[in-house]
C-alpha cells in the first residue's frame, strides 16, 4: 500500500510472511545537479561510518551486531534525471529467533537506528567530525579510483563519457569526479546534508510482516518537516549526434573490452515501453539473445556479449569481452543482429521463449526482498503502476511488428574498445 | 520414501531420500514462494584431475580444466542445445565449477515437471565430439583470459598458489590457454564415467515445490534409464606440500591503483568428518569474526592508521582435502598491512581472549546472517556440500552457532593455528617497486 506520511514523504508498505527479515529502504531524491553529485556521494560516506550515539564505525557495528547482524547501508544512484542517497537496512524478524529477550523488536530498533543515523549525525561543535571527514573523503577518493581496476566497468565508464560529452550529469558516475570530491570541505558537506533532509523527496519502503500502525508509529519519531516537491520528469531525454563517436585505449588488459552505445528513445511511460523491454531481451539481454547465439555460440568469439536497456535515458548499451583483432568482425555480427530484427526477420519461437523468461524473471523477483524493495523507486518516479496481471498481457501482446518497430529505432551513438594492442593477444 | 526434519522455530522442513541408483535428493519447500531452485552436483572439481578411469586399472592424469571444460560441453547435444530447452519454458539454467564439484541448475516459476526431465537428462546423457570439443576451446579461452584481466581473482589465486604449490588446487579452475587445448572428446567420456555416475551426485531442490510430487517425478525419470552398478572412485592425490613447502612470499606487478595484499593460512591439521567438520567450520569462522571483524579493536585502530579500509575483508573456507583462511584488501601500506596482521596473528591466543567480550555479539551476527540468507532458495541449495559436512544444510548450521560458546573455540583455535603457515601474496601497480 502507498500512503502519503506528510507533503513530500510517502510510504510503501509491502506486508507479508514470505520472509525471514524485515526490510527497510530509503530514498532521497533530487534533480541531478553536476555540482552536487559528488557531495552527495561524499555525505552518504560520512553518514554511514557514524552518529553521536555511536561515534566510530566499531560502535555503529557493534550496535548492528547487537541487532543480530542487521545489515545497513547508504548507497548513491542516478536514475534518469535523478539523483537518489538511499538508506537500506535489514533485520531479522525476531518470530525465528528461540531466545529474544530485548525488550524492543527489531523492526523498530532498526528505524530508530536510521533516525540516529539521517538526524542526530556525529557533529561536533556543528561540524561534521573533521577526522571522520578526511579520512572518508580519502576512502570514496580511493574507492573511485579502484573502481577503474575493473575493466569491464571502465569500458563501460568511458562510453558514457563519449556517449554523453558535454552533458556532464550523465555522463558522470554517481559516485561523481575526484577533482571536485579532492576540494570538497566539511563545511560544504553541511549544507549537503541540511538541503537533502530539508527539500528532497523522500521515499520510505518496508516490506516484511509488519503493520501500517507499527510503520508509522516508528516514522512518526522522525523529525522530518513537510516540503513542497515539484513532480520531476525522471526521463532523459537527448538530441543524437550526426557522426558515431568512436573511443580507444591501450591498456594492460589480455581481453579486450568493446562497448556499443544506441539511442533507444523509448521511455517508461511510452507506449512501446514493453516492445523495448522484449527488443533489449531478443537482441542480447538473456542468454537466449541473438548476441549470445552469434557471437559467443556460434562464432565462438566472446565468453560475455550482453545488451542492456535504460528506459529512464533511452539508450542500450553493448559489452563484449573479445580478442582485439576481432573487433571490426564483433562489430560485423552485431550490426547483422541489429539489421536483421530491423528487418522483421525475428524467429516467432525465439520471441516466445524470450517473453517467457521475461515472465519468469518478474515472477522470481516476487521472491526477494530487496527487488520488491527497489521497485518502488521506480513507481514512485514514474507513476507508473501496473498490476503482474497487466504487465503480463502487454508482455504476451508484444508482437513481431512491434519488436522490429522499436529496433527501428535503435541508432548507434558510440563506440569504445579498451585494449592490449592487437599483437598483444595469443 | 522421504524422511522429513522440521525446524520448529524457523517454520522449514527438509525431506530427503536416497534413489536406488544411488541419487542424493534433497527437497526443501518454501511457502508463499513463486520460483522453484533446482541444482544437479557431482562431486568432482578441477583439483580432480589425476584419477583411474572407471573401468580401466591404471591412473590416468587429464589436462588442467577438464572439469570445467566438461561443464561447459555437458549442454551441447548431436540435435539441440539443453540451455534452449529451458528457454522453451522460460527458465534460466546455468551451471558452475568449484576446486571440488561441478553444479547444473535451473530456476523457473512454472513448468516445474518438464524443467526437471530436462535437467536430468541432460545431465545424464553426454554427447561429445571433436568438433563441438575444438569449438568449444575459443569461448574458454575468453573466459579465462576474462580472469586475466580481474585482479582480485589474481591475487586470491597468488596466494593460493602460495599455499598449494605444485597440488592441483593452485591451478585456475579453468585451466589455460594451453592445456584447455589438449581436451578432447574421449577425455570427457573418460571423466564423464567416471564421476557422474549418480551415487556421487545429489539433487537439491528449494522453493515452490511439493515433495510427494517432486519425488515422484525424479523417481519416474530415473526409472527410464538403465544405470550400471555404482563403483569406488579412485582419485589420485599429488604428493602433498610439506608445511616447509609452502612459498612464503610473492610480490607481482599488474595494472591495479593501489597495491592488493592476500595473506593465507593453510591449516596443515586434519579436519573432523561428518558434521563435526561443519562445527570445525563454524568455530574457525567465528575466530576470525572476533579477531577480523569490524566489532573488533583490531579493525578499528588499523582502519584509523590507513592500514586497511572499506575493501578489507577476510574468510575461511574447508574444501575436501584443503582448508585455508584469507585476509585481504587494497592498501597503501602493503608492508605495514602484512606486518600488523602477521603481529595479530603470532599472539592470536592472547587476541582471542582479549576478544571474549565480543563474542556473544559476533555470535548473533552470524546468527541474523544465517537466517537473512534462509530467504533465499539458492542459498540454501548452494550451501548443501554433500558428504563434506555429513550432509548437513544451512538450518543445521543455525543449530551449531546457537550451541556454540566460546569456550569451544580456544581448542579449535589451538588446532587449526597450531599446524598453520602463512603466506603473503601481494600484486602492486605497475611501475611501483616493493621497497
Amino acid at each position: 500500500m502507498d500512503v502519503r506520511i506528510k507533503d513530500g514523504v510517502t510510504l510503501d508498505l509491502l506486508p507479508t510472511k514470505q520472509f525471514k527479515t524485515i526490510g527497510i529502504k530509503v530514498d532521497f531524491v533530487t534533480p541531478l545537479r553536476a555540482t552536487a553529485i559528488t557531495a552527495r556521494a561524499l555525505l552518504a560516506q560520512v553518514l554511514e561510518t557514524s552518529t553521536a550515539a555511536y561515534p566510530t564505525q566499531t560502535a555503529l557495528a557493534r550496535q548492528l551486531s547487537l541487532m543480530y547482524g542487521a545489515s545497513f547501508g547508504i548507497t548513491v544512484l542516478k536514475v534518469g534525471t535523478q539523483h537518489i542517497v538511499r538508506l537500506t537496512c535489514s533485520v531479522v524478524d525476531e518470530q525465528t529467533l528461540d531466545a529474544y529477550q530485548d525488550a524492543q523488536p527489531l523492526f523498530e530498533r532498526g528505524m530508530a537506528l536510521l533516525r540516529a543515523v539521517l538526524f542526530d549525525p556525529l557533529l561536533p561543535h556543528g561540524s561534521f567530525d573533521p577526522t571522520t571527514f578526511t579520512q572518508q573523503r580519502q576512502n570514496l577518493l580511493t574507492a573511485i579510483k579502484s573502481l577503474d581496476d575493473d575493466k569491464q566497468y571502465l569500458a563501460n565508464r568511458r562510453l558514457q563519457e563519449i556517449l554523453f560529452a558535454g552533458q556532464p550529469t550523465q555522463a558522470m558516475s554517481a559516485l561523481g569526479d575526484i577533482t571536485t570530491l579532492g576540494e570538497l570541505t566539511a563545511a560544504d558537506i553541511l549544507t549537503t546534508y541540511h538541503d537533502m533532509l530539508a527539500h528532497d523527496a523522500v521515499h520510505v519502503a518496508v516490506i516484511g510482516d509488519v503493520t501500517l500502525d507499527r510503520v508509522t508509529a516508528a516514522l512518526a519519531q522522525w523529525p522530518l518537516a513537510p516540503r513542497q516537491v515539484t513532480d520531476q520528469d525522471p526521463y532523459y531525454r537527448w538530441t543524437p549526434q550526426d557522426q558515431l563517436q568512436v573511443g580507444d585505449d591501450l591498456a594492460p588488459v589480455v581481453q579486450a573490452k568493446l562497448n556499443l552505445a544506441y539511442q533507444l528513445p523509448v521511455y517508461r511511460n511510452d507506449a512501446d515501453f514493453m516492445a523495448a523491454v522484449v527488443f533489449n531481451a531478443l537482441f542480447g539481454g538473456t542468454p537466449l539473445s541473438l548476441l549470445f547465439t552469434n557471437v559467443r555460440e556460434k562464432a565462438s568469439l566472446a565468453y560475455y556479449a550482453s545488451s542492456n536497456y535504460s528506459p529512464f535515458t533511452g539508450t542500450m548499451t553493448v559489452q563484449t569481452g573479445i580478442q582485439a583483432q576481432n573487433q571490426a568482425r564483433v562489430q560485423a555480427i552485431i550490426q547483422e543482429q541489429l539489421a536483421a530484427v530491423q528487418a522483421g526477420n525475428i524467429d516467432e519461437q525465439l520471441l516466445t521463449e524470450v517473453q517467457a523468461s521475461l515472465l519468469n524473471a518478474r515472477l522470481s523477483a516476487l521472491d526477494s526482498p530487496q527487488r520488491l524493495l527497489n521497485a518502488r523507486l521506480s513507481a514512485q518516479l514514474t507513476h507508473v503502476t501496473m498490476s503482474l496481471d497487466d504487465w503480463t498481457h502487454a508482455l504476451q501482446a508484444v508482437t513481431v511488428a512491434d519488436v522490429q518497430r522499436v529496433a527501428q529505432r535503435a541508432r548507434l551513438q558510440a563506440t569504445y574498445c579498451l585494449h592490449g594492442g592487437v599483437d598483444h593477444a595469443e | 520414501m522421504l524422511n522429513k526434519q522440521t525446524y520448529a522455530q524457523l517454520g522449514e522442513a527438509v525431506y530427503r531420500t536416497t534413489l536406488s541408483n544411488g541419487l542424493q535428493v534433497i527437497l526443501v519447500p518454501k511457502a508463499g514462494f513463486h520460483k522453484t531452485f533446482a541444482i544437479m552436483t557431482t562431486d568432482y572439481g578441477s583439483i580432480d584431475n589425476v584419477f583411474v578411469p572407471r573401468g580401466q586399472t591404471a591412473a590416468v592424469r587429464f589436462p588442467d580444466g577438464i572439469a570445467h571444460f566438461l561443464e561447459h560441453k555437458l549442454f551441447e547435444k548431436k540435435d539441440h542445445d539443453a540451455f534452449d530447452l529451458f528457454g522453451q519454458f522460460g527458465a534460466s539454467s546455468n551451471a558452475f565449477t568449484s576446486f571440488t564439484q561441478t553444479s547444473y541448475l535451473f530456476a523457473t516459476t512454472n513448468h516445474l515437471h518438464e524443467n526437471l526431465d530436462i535437467l536430468l537428462d541432460f545431465v545424464q546423457d553426454p554427447y561429445f565430439t571433436s568438433a563441438t570439443v575444438n569449438k568449444e576451446k575459443g569461448i574458454i579461452g575468453q573466459e579465462i583470459q576474462m580472469y586475466d584481466d580481474d585482479p582480485g581473482w589474481q591475487s586470491y589465486f597468488g596466494m593460493i598458489g602460495n599455499l598449494y604449490p605444485k597440488e592441483p588446487l593452485s591451478i585456475d579452475i579453468a585451466g589455460t590457454v594451453d592445456s584447455i587445448d589438449q581436451i578432447t572428446a574421449d577425455d570427457l567420456y573418460a571423466a564423464y564415467r567416471t564421476f557422474y555416475h549418480p551415487s556421487n551426485m545429489s539433487l537439491v531442490l528449494t522453493g515452490k515445490l511439493d515433495p510427494e510430487q517432486t519425488l515422484d517425478w525424479i523417481e519416474t525419470n530415473q526409472a527410464r534409464k538403465t544405470f550400471t552398478p555404482s563403483a569406488p572412485i579412485q582419485r589420485i592425490a599429488s604428493p602433498a606440500t610439506q608445511p616447509d613447502q609452502v612459498i612464503r612470499q610473492t610480490t607481482r606487478h599488474l595494472s591495479v591503483t593501489r597495491p592488493k595484499v592476500s595473506l593465507g593460512i593453510r591449516g596443515f591439521d586434519t579436519v573432523p568428518t561428518g558434521r563435526a567438520a561443519l562445527t570445525y567450520s563454524v568455530a574457525v569462522s567465528l575466530i576470525f569474526d572476533l579477531l577480523f571483524n569490524d566489532t573488533s579493536d583490531n579493525y578499528l585502530r588499523l582502519y584509523d592508521a590507513n592500514v586497511i579500509d572499506d575493501s578489507f575483508g577476510y574468510d575461511f573456507q574447508v574444501q575436501r582435502g584443503a582448508h585455508f583462511g584469507q585476509l585481504a584488501g587494497d592498501t597503501d601500506q602493503p608492508e605495514l598491512f602484512v606486518s600488523e596482521f602477521q603481529t595479530i596473528l603470532a599472539d592470536v591466543f592472547t587476541q582471542l581472549k582479549a576478544a571474549e567480550p565480543q563474542f556473544d555479539l559476533v555470535k548473533r551476527e552470524a546468527i541474523g546472517r544465517l537466517i537473512g540468507a534462509i530467504n533465499s532458495p539458492e542459498a540454501i541449495a548452494n550451501q548443501y556440500s554433500g558428504p563434506l559436512f555429513g550432509g548437513t544444510m544451512l538450518f543445521d548450521e543455525l543449530t551449531v552457532l546457537e550451541d556454540l560458546r566460546f569456550e569451544d573455540l580456544l581448542p579449535v583455535a589451538h588446532a587449526f593455528w597450531d599446524h598453520s603457515v602463512q603466506t603473503v601474496a601481494t600484486i602492486l601497480p605497475e611501475g611501483l617497486r616493493n621497497d
